[in-house]
């Protein structure tokens, strides 16, 4: 029975976690519809930014925080500008796109290991253990519970923007059809850029969150990225409300999987799940 | 001089795997992130039986072509039906079980300590231990894999995979059952990557599961993409320059590990320029 609370203490900060990864992914998904590798990589930004700021020039933590939430956007929103609203122009099809976006998460994976080692490391500074909360016999520590938390507040804030704002509306009918929000002007080009901006800042806060629980590596991003698309296409890809139950769902499979099946399947679990929505239900759960 | 001769098999195996990806990718149009799943198939059943039961490696390169036909019969049956993203998404997600399975089903594989002392080929009193032997042998697998898709391309079978590539649904009207054209090319292809497999094997002498990660097919990719799509002696091109660049940055004067992530670097950058500018690659017939 306590094996069962932690269990279940353990699906919900996973499909935590890959909320927070498949609320840009759909996001940027559902304005320009193709498969952003690059996302993943603004997680290792957002966790890499947040090291530099705390541990190599020392300022605040929760300056470090904002400064890398920020970053992570900021380099999401100039990878628009230079490479993909380029691409939109010349009207490359969306594998172009894809390939575009794995070129520059694989120069960016590579400068963050030559200024950074690619080596495994930890954002914490202090050598004290976290906090930890105790649930009937189960545990969950302060840093997980920040996890959940900031998943649920992420969500809720992006529904509310996308729900009640005129740039919500702008972008759902730039993801229903990019060319008729032109026509009606839509200055399209500007709010595709927001929302990479938008969407890369979450993927940040992931990377952060990530990082203060297990650590960052340079390479973290593929692995992120790829959860996250696999929660995005159980949920419906592009489709925000989908991703999220997608998350939740992939993180109660993952962790009752490995109630029974060695824990160093997990991987396997989640890519065996994805191929078999891909065959059965390519369209996720939600049919749009 | 041995030193080129190290780089000339390096290349040899490098270019087997660009061509063998070209037939899928380039010349019908499936985008597969897959290929070193194949590769390294190939090369854990040279190295296995080998080790265990003493088998000659031409017999191992025999078995590992068969087993991994099977099993991309298995996986491609599965994946054919997909498109676009959802096809990148499949293949993706099959390489990591793939490593998954080497890294983890430790009493077969040895798990991440890998498989040392793998032995070079022996037929008929003819001994490819030295490496000349070895990149002579290679260059005729190369040769021969090399007029071997130059005829399917040229053939009328090839004539099919370019429609495919061009307009399933169309070529599928005129009567064409596409699933079996797609199928026995990626077959073909898995069959050639493991070949590669087994060249490397004997070569190096060590493989570990790191060797078949999604970033050896991504790289694999690159050399498909920099040569161009659907052109078989840029697949030779790409591999030529994939490979000499390290060794070039080497010579510049940056350490192995700053090299290698430049290496990284390049080759990511390479793409997205290709993409900007060159979606078809350098010598490329089709474009994404």
């Amino acid at each position: 029975m306590d094996l069962i609370m932690q269990f279940i203490i353990n699906s919900l900060i996973a499909g935590a976690t890959y909320t927070l990864v498949t609320l840009g992914f759909n996001l940027v998904y559902g304005a320009t519809k193709f498969v952003n590798m690059f996302h993943g990589v603004l997680a290792a930004v957002g966790g890499y930014t947040v090291f530099f700021f705390t541990q190599t020039i020392g300022i605040d933590l929760w300056v470090s925080i904002i400064v890398g939430i920020i970053g992570a956007g900021l380099v999401g929103f100039l990878a628009d500008r230079f490479i993909f609203s380029t691409l939109r122009i010349k009207k490359a099809s969306n594998l172009v796109m894809f390939i575009a976006s794995l070129g520059a998460f694989i120069v960016l994976q590579a400068v963050l290991a030559m200024v950074f080692t690619s080596q495994f490391q930890s954002i914490v500074h202090s050598v004290d253990s976290p906090r930890v909360y105790e649930i009937g016999s189960a545990a969950i520590t302060h840093i997980q519970l920040l996890i959940i938390i900031t998943a649920l507040f992420s969500s809720f804030g992006l529904v509310l923007l996308l729900r009640f704002t005129m740039f919500g509306k702008a972008v759902k009918a730039i993801s229903d059809d990019e060319e008729v929000a032109k026509i009606i002007g839509i200055d399209t080009n500007k709010i595709i850029g927001y929302v990479f901006f938008i969407g890369s800042a979450i993927a940040g806060i992931a990377g952060i969150l990530i990082g203060f629980d297990t650590g960052i590596q340079p390479t973290m991003g593929l692995a992120i990225l790829l959860e996250g698309a696999t929660a995005s296409i159980i949920g419906g890809i592009g489709n925000l409300y989908g991703g999220i139950a997608g998350s939740f769902l992939l993180g109660f499979v993952e962790n009752f999987g490995i109630w029974k099946i060695p824990s160093e399947w997990k991987g396997a679990i989640t890519f065996s799940v994805l191929i078999i929505f891909l065959i059965f239900r390519p369209q996720g759960i939600f049919k749009k | 001089m041995a030193y080129l001769i190290h780089l000339a098999i390096l290349f040899v195996i490098y270019a087997i795997l660009g061509i063998s990806l070209n037939l899928v990718v380039g010349y019908t149009g499936l985008l597969s992130v897959t290929h070193a799943a194949f590769f390294g198939i190939g090369a854990y059943i040279v190295a296995i039986l080998g080790m265990q039961f003493g088998l000659n490696f031409f017999v191992g390169l025999l078995l590992g072509v068969v087993v991994a036909g099977i099993i991309s019969f298995l996986i491609g049956f599965v994946l054919s039906r997909l498109g676009g993203d959802y096809y990148v998404l499949g293949t993706v997600g099959f390489n990591y079980i793939v490593w998954s399975v080497l890294l983890n089903w430790q009493e077969v594989t040895r798990g991440p300590l890998g498989i040392p002392g793998i032995s070079r080929p022996k037929l008929f009193g003819l001994d490819f231990t030295s490496n000349l032997a070895f990149l002579f042998l290679a260059v005729i697998i190369l040769g021969a894999i090399y007029v071997f898709s130059q005829s399917i391309v040229t053939s009328s079978f090839g004539r099919v995979l370019k429609a495919i590539r061009e307009d399933e649904r169309a070529i599928n009207v005129f009567g064409y059952n596409t699933l079996y054209y797609k199928l026995t090319i990626f077959m073909i292809a898995a069959a050639m990557a493991a070949i590669a497999g087994s060249l490397f094997a004997s070569y190096i002498t060590f493989i570990s599961p790191a060797t078949f990660m999604v970033m050896e097919s991504v790289f694999i990719l690159a050399i498909v993409i920099l040569g161009g799509f659907a052109n078989l002696k840029g697949s030779l091109l790409g591999a030529l320059f994939l490979i000499f660049l390290p060794e070039a940055l080497r010579f510049v004067g940056f350490t192995e590990d700053i090299a290698a992530q430049m290496r990284q670097a390049v080759y990511g950058l390479l793409l997205v320029v290709l993409m900007l500018y060159r979606p078809q690659g350098l010598l490329g017939e089709y474009k994404l």
